[in-house]
């Protein structure tokens, strides 16, 4: 009997984690489309309303890019420092030493231009702002300030989320270019004071000849949509329903988890583009 | 000429705890005072939440400002919402991170266009009738629960509502504040309150009528799941059914 249950319960195991799995990958389909709609929801007032009270809209607007971006700067450029530190000096380096000086400049725009900046540029937005911002929305909804909006005859969409989608995603973009930039000047700095055998004026063309001109292009786009999909994430777990006081923790996490799960895949959309280049 | 409708309700059922509040036939006119009374989960915050198009009825027929809600469009529950201003329960929702002013300007600047200095003179001018001035650069989160009630009424009656809904207007102020409320709101009926000297329709939801029997000339009673109103205060107050006695605590 017991040699026999052995097999059974490994079998059971087995099913449960599959069911598990099912259901994780269900769950994920059902936020998919649940943050899908509340984007078109978004973009659709955004594009509808843009004529809606510009006087009211503007401050706003500026408000959540100050937020979002400016204040984040400092942080954004030890950041950017630091990557360049720890990665483009070292990579730098030892490209030079192993003979492979010519790829010193495809490995930076690929690794940090193309991949790691917009990244952590959202990355950045998401712990900064966008923890505090679902606190903010979730606390409103609860107290019935979403309500209170409607009967004034403001849209709660286009007043609460999308002044965040546009400064979120503003913001995003431009630090994007922040972190690039400076990464490749730390970088740069670390690796000379290293003894690398590279003037200023080489490290720039190297880099520069990198670039394709389809790069711009899509390091903008990937920003964008990076920013795009954060503040949706972050609108949609703040707004989806009221919060409760002991939810708030929850639901943070929830956020942070399900944006990162989505940029990662969002940047893995990109991946074939790269490839052709 | 006929007096205009501003909400007619016909066999409505909204949802109330319990088998929800039922038979309502409900009629406001233009110039109406109206107090809708019962006991708290009686259903009359649902009531109020169907006349600003927050929720739909269960069942029945609404009608607000001669439209029928069932086929409004947001753009006309916009229009209609415009005509009419809400205060609600407790806090009244304000915005907290926003000052008392600026609580008070945004549906104008909104709806206008406008920037926060554009509607100056005409939010200052209400803040100091409402005696709101000194609070005005208060932020709305850290003002008392009476200040934050008042500053509730500004901005309801900011867009010149003709009708004006008051969920419990008396619930937890102070005998001073309560006197400024009645005195007010005795004044927007009167029609004397606003500089546009327009009178205003009035529909207040209040747990005990006993404050409000001197404001109103119009009276309905939530009770037990079901709807009664009274043309008159006197046949509000003949009314012996258990509900009004429980109600004005005349039992024990």
């Amino acid at each position: 009997m017991g040699a026999r249950s052995i097999p059974l319960r490994n079998s059971w195991g087995a099913w449960a984690r599959l069911r598990g799995l099912l259901s994780w990958l269900l769950g994920g389909i059902d936020i998919s489309r649940r943050v899908g709609a509340f984007t078109l929801i978004s973009l659709g007032s955004f594009m509808t309303q843009r004529r809606v009270a510009p006087k009211v809209m503007r401050p706003l607007v500026q408000e959540q890019v100050f937020r979002a971006g400016i204040r984040v700067l400092p942080i954004v450029l030890f950041l950017g420092a630091a990557l360049g530190l720890v990665i483009v000096g070292q990579t730098v380096l030892l490209l030079v030493q192993v003979g492979q000086r010519d790829l010193v400049g495809p490995m930076m725009v690929t690794v940090m231009v193309r991949e790691l900046a917009p990244l952590t540029a959202a990355l950045v937005v998401l712990a900064r702002v966008g923890t505090a911002t679902v606190t903010e929305l979730g606390t409103a909804r609860a107290m019935g300030e979403v309500e209170a909006l409607e009967v004034l005859g403001i849209d709660p969409v286009h007043y609460l989320v999308v002044p965040r989608l546009v400064g979120f995603s503003v913001a995003t973009v431009s630090l994007t270019a922040y972190i690039a930039a400076v990464s490749m000047v730390s970088g740069y700095v670390s690796a000379f004071l290293r003894g690398l055998p590279m003037t200023p004026g080489e490290f720039i063309w190297a880099v520069v000849s990198a670039f394709s001109w389809l790069d711009f292009p899509l390091l903008g786009l990937k920003a964008l949509g990076f920013g795009v999909l954060t503040s949706m994430v972050i609108c949609h777990h703040g707004l989806a329903q009221p919060l409760r006081i002991e939810e708030v923790g929850q639901v943070t996490t929830r956020t942070v988890a399900h944006a990162l799960v989505g940029c990662l895949v969002l940047d893995g959309l990109f991946l074939p583009f790269y490839l052709t280049l | 000429m006929e007096t205009a409708r501003l909400i007619e309700m016909e066999g409505v059922t909204v949802k109330a705890p319990g088998a929800g509040l039922t038979g309502i036939d409900w009629v406001v006119c233009a110039g109406e005072s109206w107090a809708v009374t019962g006991l708290q989960g009686s259903g009359k915050t649902a009531l109020v939440e169907v006349v600003v198009g927050l929720a739909s009825p269960i069942r029945g027929e609404v009608r607000l400002f001669g439209q029928r809600m069932a086929e409004m469009s947001p753009s006309d529950l916009a229009n209609v919402r415009q005509r009419m201003g809400v205060v609600f329960e407790g806090r009244g929702r304000l915005f907290p991170r926003l000052s008392v002013y600026e609580n008070v300007a945004l549906p104008l600047c909104y709806r206008g266009n406008l920037s926060m200095t554009e509607v100056l003179p005409t939010v200052g001018g209400l803040l100091e009738r409402m005696g709101l001035e000194p609070v005005a650069e208060q932020s709305a989160g850290a003002l008392g629960y009476a200040w934050a009630r008042r500053v509730a009424l500004a901005r309801a009656l900011v867009m010149g509502p003709e009708l004006l809904l008051v969920e419990n207007p008396f619930a937890g102020l102070d005998a001073a504040h309560t006197r400024w409320w009645r005195r007010f709101l005795g004044e927007l009926k009167q029609g004397v309150a606003l500089p546009s000297q327009r009178s205003l329709t009035l529909v207040m939801t209040v747990d005990d009528p006993r404050w409000i029997l001197g404001l109103c000339d119009r009276f309905a009673v939530t009770h037990g799941g079901g709807w009664r109103s009274f043309a008159t205060r006197s046949d509000f107050e003949r009314c012996a059914g258990g509900e009004l006695r429980e109600l004005l605590h005349d039992t024990d």
